[in-house]
Order: C-alpha cells, then sequence, then structure tokens
C-alpha cells in the first residue's frame, strides 16, 4: 500500500484501493457468501407444514363462507314479515343492501323451505364456532411443524445429501470428461507452442499466432454452431464422406457424429484451445533457445530434451492451461446443450443451470455450483502439487 | 585423476566449407585444419563469420557447401548430437532447474548410464575444474566463475573429441576472465581434447592459443601462432585488428632485398614489403607504438620522424603518447618507469626499426 501510494501518489491509491474493495466484497465474497449460505440452507417446499398450512387456510375460507351463509339468513328473517319470498321488483337493490349478494347464499329463500332460517342461523353459528375454536390449534399445529422444520432446515447439508444417484453419475462423469478435454487439449497445445514459440523469425510466431488467435474473434456460440454445421447428419463432414464414397447420403446413410462424447470433446477442446495454448507458449518462449541447443549437442534424444529441459521450464505455464481448461469445460454449458443434446449425458452446469432457471430451486442449484466449485479448487490443488509449482511461480 | 580426465583430442578439417544465408555469405569457402589436441582459435570483429564456422563444426548449422571432416570422418550429414564434439555457449545454457551435477552428467544421462556412476563421474569432473562438494547446488547459486567451470565439466563429461567454446569468459569481469584464461588453457592441456575457441578479444586469443585464425567479413585471412600474427601480419587487417599501429601512407619509392622504401608526408621509411609492391604503388607503412621510440637511442638506420605531442595516457606498465605528425596520428608506448615523461612534450622526434614496421597496400584495415 505505501509503495502504491509512493508510485500513484495518494489520490489514485485511494481509487485503486477502493475498487479493489468494491471487486472484492461485490464481486467475489457477497455472492460466495450468499451461495454458500443458499446451499447450506434446506428449503422444504411440500413438508407437513406446508400441508398443515393449506389446511389452515381451507379452514379460514369455511368460516368466511358460513360468515356468508349467516348473512343470507339474517336478511332472510328481517324480511321474514314481508310474504314475498323472492326480491321484491320495486326493490331491485335489496339483495344489494346485505353483506353478500342473494346468489351466494347457500339454499335459496325459496326451496322448499326445508329448515326455517331461525334453525339454520343456530346451525352454522355452531358450525362457525366449531370451525373458529379449531384453528388456533391447527396455527400452533403449523408453527410446530415450522419449527421442526426450520431446526432441520436453519444449517443443514441436505441440499448435498438428498442429491440423486443420476446426478452423483453426473457429477463424477463431469470430472472425468473435464479431465479427458484437458488431457486432449494438453497434448494439442503443447506441440502447437512449442512449435510457435519456436519459430524463427518474428514474422512465423506473429503469423501462427495471428491464425489461432482469429478465430476466436468470433463469439463462442458461433464457433460451436460452426461445428454443429460441420457434424450434423447432413453436414459438412457427412458430406465429405459423401463425396469420398465413404457413405450414401441419398440412400440415408448418414454417421451420427453429433451428441456423442467424442464430438462434444472435439468442439470444447476447441473451443478452449487458446487458454492452453497461450500460457505454455509464454513459458516455453521464455526458454533460453541454447538450452535446447546444449541438451542436443549433448547427445539428448527429442524426447528427453522435452522431459527433462523444455517441460520443467513450461511447468507453470502447462499448469496454468490446464487449469483454465479444466475450469471452463467443468462450466461449460453452451457446448454440451449445443453439440451434445440427445444421446450424450448431461454436464453437471446443466444440472444447475435447471437447478437456477427451470425448477427455480435456487437452494439446491447452490449446491450444486458449490460442489463443482469445491471439484474445480481440489483440481487445481492437484494439479498443482503434481507439477510442483506455487502461487508464485503461476502468478509469473 | 590425470589419467582419468585424458581424453582424445581429433582433428577437424574443413574442406571448401562456404554458408550462405540468402544473399548474405556467412562464411566463403574455406579450407582449415585445426590439429589434434590443440588450443585453436578463431578471432574476428563481431559479424565475421566466426560463429558460423563453429555451428558449421557443431552441426547446428548446415553448410551450403563443403564438408566437415573431424578425425578424419565426413560428419557434414550428422546432427549435433551425433558429432564428437561438445559446446560451450556464449549464455553457458546451463540447466537452471537442475542441480549442478546433473548438469554436468546430462551427456551421460543421454546416453543411458545408471544414475550411480554418472554421479561419481560428475564429481570426477566437477574436482578436475576444482569445483569439489558443489554438486548439489543449484547454477544459480554460484558465482560466474564457477558457472564457467560446471559448463567446461559438461563438455568434457561427454569425452569430446573436439570442445567448441563460444565467446565463454566475455560475461565474466576483467580478473576472472584472465583467470579462467589460464585455467581454460590448463584443463585443455591436462584433458588433451582439442579447443576450438571463439573469441573477438585479442588478449584472449594470443593468450591462450597454440594457433590463431583472424577472419573477416566471411574470409580467414591468416593462420599462425599468437607470435607470428602479432610480429609478421600477413594482411592489413591482421595486423590492425590484433594490437595497435601507427599507419602512414605514402608511394613506393624503391623495393629491394624484401623491404620497400616508401615516401610519406612523415617521411621516408623503409619497411617489410607485405604486400610484394612494385614502385610508384601506394602503400601503407604500419608499425606498432610499443615498437615506436623517441629516437635519442636509435640506431642509425632507423626511420625517423617528427611530432607534436598531443596528450599522455596512462596505461599502468606504460605510458602512451598520441603524437600528431602532419595529417597521420601516430601513438608510441613509453614504459612506466621513474621521468619516463619528462622529454615527451611538444615537439618530439620519434624513431622506429625498418624491421619493425610492414608496408602493406592502403585499404582494408580494421576499422576502430
Amino acid at each position: 500500500m505505501a509503495e502504491l501510494v509512493r508510485a500513484y501518489g495518494r489520490g489514485l491509491a485511494a481509487v485503486f484501493a477502493g475498487l479493489t474493495a468494491v471487486w472484492l466484497v461485490l464481486m467475489v465474497a457477497l455472492p460466495m457468501a450468499n451461495m454458500t449460505k443458499r446451499a447450506f440452507t434446506l428449503e422444504i417446499r411440500d413438508g407437513p407444514s406446508a400441508q398443515m398450512r393449506v389446511e389452515l387456510e381451507r379452514a379460514r375460507q369455511q368460516i368466511a363462507v358460513i360468515d356468508f351463509d349467516i348473512a343470507a339468513a339474517e336478511t332472510e328473517i328481517a324480511r321474514g314479515s314481508a310474504p314475498a319470498a323472492a326480491p321484491s321488483p320495486s326493490d331491485p337493490f335489496a339483495g344489494l343492501t346485505g353483506r353478500a349478494s342473494p346468489g351466494m347464499a347457500a339454499p335459496s329463500p325459496g326451496g322448499g323451505g326445508a329448515e326455517p332460517p331461525e334453525a339454520r342461523i343456530e346451525r352454522l353459528r355452531a358450525e362457525r364456532a366449531e370451525a373458529v375454536a379449531a384453528i388456533p390449534a391447527m396455527a400452533a399445529e403449523v408453527e410446530r411443524l415450522r419449527a421442526g422444520e426450520d431446526a432441520r432446515a436453519g444449517l443443514s447439508v441436505e441440499n448435498f445429501t438428498t442429491m440423486s444417484p443420476l446426478h452423483w453419475r453426473v457429477f463424477g462423469l463431469t470430472f472425468l470428461y473435464c479431465v479427458a478435454v484437458t488431457t486432449i487439449a494438453l497434448v494439442v497445445c503443447y506441440p502447437v507452442a512449442y512449435a510457435v514459440a519456436q519459430a524463427q523469425g518474428t514474422g512465423r510466431a506473429g503469423l501462427l499466432l495471428l491464425g489461432l488467435v482469429v478465430p476466436y474473434a468470433i463469439n463462442e456460440l458461433l464457433r460451436i454452431f460452426a461445428w454443429t454445421m460441420i457434424l450434423a447428419n447432413n453436414g459438412i463432414l457427412n458430406g465429405a464422406l459423401d463425396a469420398l464414397g465413404v457413405i450414401d447420403l441419398e440412400g440415408g446413410e448418414t454417421i451420427r457424429w453429433l451428441a456423442s462424447n467424442g464430438s462434444v470433446f472435439a468442439v470444447m477442446v476447441y473451443a478452449y484451445v487458446l487458454f492452453m495454448v497461450f500460457p505454455i507458449y509464454n513459458a516455453i518462449e521464455t526458454l533460453e533457445r541454447a538450452q535446447i541447443e546444449a541438451a542436443r549437442d549433448l547427445g539428448a534424444s527429442v524426447w528427453r530434451i522435452h522431459r527433462r529441459v523444455v517441460i520443467p521450464h513450461a511447468k507453470p505455464g502447462i499448469a496454468v492451461g490446464c487449469i483454465m481448461t479444466f475450469m471452463l469445460s467443468a462450466g461449460s454449458i453452451s457446448v454440451p446443450g449445443l453439440v451434445g443434446p440427445g444421446l450424450h449425458p448431461d454436464w453437471f452446469s446443466q444440472i444447475i443451470y435447471r437447478n437456477f432457471f427451470e425448477a427455480a430451486n435456487w437452494n439446491v442449484g447452490s449446491a450444486r455450483a458449490l460442489m463443482l466449485l469445491i471439484l474445480s479448487t481440489a483440481f487445481i490443488i492437484g494439479v498443482m502439487r503434481a507439477f510442483g509449482v506455487g502461487v508464485k511461480e503461476i502468478a509469473k | 585423476m590425470l589419467d582419468q580426465a585424458r581424453m582424445q583430442g581429433r582433428e577437424v578439417a574443413l574442406d571448401g566449407l562456404s554458408m550462405r544465408f540468402g544473399d548474405f555469405t556467412a562464411v566463403h569457402p574455406t579450407d582449415l585444419t585445426i590439429r589434434a589436441g590443440e588450443f585453436f582459435s578463431i578471432l574476428g570483429p563481431s559479424g565475421c563469420g566466426k560463429t558460423t564456422v563453429l555451428r558449421a563444426i557443431s552441426g547446428f548449422a548446415a553448410p551450403s557447401a563443403g564438408r566437415v571432416l573431424i578425425g578424419g570422418d565426413d560428419v557434414t550429414a550428422l546432427g549435433p548430437n551425433r558429432r564428437p564434439t561438445a559446446l560451450i555457449f556464449q549464455s553457458l545454457a546451463l540447466f537452471p532447474l537442475m542441480t549442478v551435477w546433473e548438469n554436468v552428467a546430462f551427456g551421460l544421462e543421454a546416453r543411458g548410464m545408471a544414475r550411480a556412476e554418472r554421479r561419481r563421474r560428475a564429481d570426477a569432473l566437477l574436482e578436475l575444474v576444482a569445483l569439489e562438494g558443489q554438486g548439489d547446488k543449484r547454477p544459480a547459486q554460484l558465482s560466474g566463475g564457477q558457472r564457467q567451470r560446471v559448463a567446461v565439466a559438461r563438455a568434457l563429461a561427454v569425452e569430446p573429441a573436439v570442445l567448441l567454446l563460444d565467446e565463454p569468459l566475455s560475461a565474466l569481469d576483467l580478473k576472472l576472465r584472465q583467470h579462467m584464461r589460464a585455467e581454460l588453457k590448463a584443463i585443455q592441456r591436462r584433458t588433451g581434447v582439442t579447443f576450438v575457441y571463439i573469441t573477438h578479444d585479442q588478449g584472449e586469443a594470443l593468450t591462450m592459443s597454440d594457433r590463431i585464425a583472424v577472419m573477416n567479413a566471411g574470409r580467414i585471412e591468416q593462420v599462425d601462432a599468437a607470435n607470428v600474427i602479432y610480429d609478421r601480419p600477413e594482411t592489413p587487417f591482421v595486423a590492425t585488428f590484433v594490437g595497435e599501429q601507427n599507419v602512414f601512407e605514402g608511394r613506393v619509392e624503391s623495393v629491394a632485398e624484401g623491404f620497400a622504401a616508401v615516401a610519406t608526408p612523415q617521411g621516408r621509411f623503409r619497411a617489410i614489403d607485405r604486400a610484394g609492391l612494385a614502385p610508384g604503388e601506394a602503400a601503407a607503412v604500419m608499425v606498432r607504438p610499443e615498437r615506436t621510440a623517441p629516437a635519442a637511442n636509435a640506431p642509425s638506420d632507423a626511420n625517423r620522424f617528427t611530432a607534436r605531442v598531443e596528450r599522455i595516457d596512462m596505461e599502468g606498465p606504460y605510458l602512451i603518447a598520441h603524437l600528431r605528425a602532419g595529417d597521420a596520428a601516430a601513438a608510441l608506448h613509453v614504459p612506466n618507469l621513474a621521468g619516463a615523461a619528462a622529454g615527451l612534450t611538444g615537439a618530439v622526434e620519434a624513431a622506429f626499426r625498418p624491421e619493425d614496421a610492414a608496408a602493406f597496400r592502403p585499404g582494408g584495415r580494421a576499422r576502430g
């Protein structure tokens, strides 16, 4: 902080510190805290208290209905002296003077007169008293159940423990798939990054890099759609195979590329390849060329040069690339969504998405998201251990 | 130890070697034989093609024409890992992530030697270069001179027949550089490996080498022992690139018995004819400042000229008197003895012996 003040002056340093604080609190700490709280809060939506509350509500409605009936009966009694049972035409608003419209009164006034209004009021009053008497007990029951549920809900791991076996399977598969994507990306990108970093002359390296970067000027969704066009049943790939005579499109012979693990992998590697290439490229570029030549001069094979000289040097870059590719593929929703619908099992990120935006169950969604976060963090720590690099080297 | 360190140096021969990069010719067709077990230096200014020659010998650059032979075997088509050479890079190129002994043993590791044996050999080599007990450190923990020696040990570990050194001392400070010169020379003597040493520093070349090739603009101008290069340079470039020269330009009056008489604005000078000059031709007489002296004790046949002392520089062991004689600038070295500078003021008469001077055609001199 003192250094910042010295370098940029008090005002700018304060702005930096303020922005950093805002970022840390608003962008990182608060959302994380909220998500964590939700994840560990059980929201019981159709538990016994909810059912009891429905019954309580029903009882209250019942009382209101009885009140209507009593009011109707009272109106009848008030008119009892009048000979006409039906509302008088001279008084068309008579029905509106009561507390309810006449049509609402259950028994028709002229309905055979099976029960005199007085007796009906008596009966209704008894019913009402009974219903009103029952309400406190029900309310108490609701409170009791709620308290029970709240005690269970307050801090609970149930959002995690109640995950279905299917979702657990998807969780595990997502991890394995993402590891596979990361591995494939590493295998593809390391030679590319090495070639670009070693390319003679800045022109060639620039051209190679440009070739890698330009496709990334296109929106990610469009890049993925481009792949669905290639891989579709009547797409470019099958068309090419048809032209080569491998398959017969006209005859309805197609190879189903979409909705398979292979195509999801291929598209995902393509989608995130740059995040693997750049860190490795940057790391290899700082390797003194003479070291590679020295190793070669001492008789080392290509494999040994890479294993003993290049890869140890590029380790931090490889670790960063692996971490980024893993995180991006674990969180990817567009690639499995667009390329993999159908045969391909869901990606865990899709389950999170549905919990938030289709089931509107944010607490469960938060729990799932938190699981993915923990998985990713574990992966990062694992990779850093495996490569023997610390945060410092990665920061470089 | 000495017996263990003994290796077999081999001869290196360049047969019509030339190197072109596009339109640019880095090395013109060159024949050169470096004898087995000698300390051979290639001396030249930067950009003269000396490093390209080294890369051709080591196998990192393929010649455009010609052959490279090591111990009589044609290795032109072999890669650097299959030649009996080891290269010490200008930057040393030690592997920073390996320990010192792993660095030294890397070449043995590449040959599939067992770890324990590698360690033993590495320790023996570290002893040879006076780095006992430093094997478990990282290169970054060593001083510049120690890193230098690690690089030597690493190159010697593969028991090369030819050790190629690409200006390896240029990054060291003066004292260390002088110390390392003696050490490299001693290691070369002890191991018997052929050393090919690339440098632009004439001091290094002169002190260490058995023979020196002086290179200029892609051509080797002279190959000789250090004293011959210094005392009897064959070309104006060699004469002026190695050491200092006072140069007097004029016209040849006569040539007799290997000596040319050249009339210059500073006087008529006799000098050894190194260019087969003919009377009437333009010529440049060159003489080293340390062979130029105040005329007081000069023999009768010495060449003499008068000049004005412009300033006197202190070099330590000797003083340099900068003279101006008409258009020509000259210098003379005076041993730094008591009262040496006493008479060196105003106009002085300086002299040099004809045997110490050489006459060349003008042009082709080193810039500087």
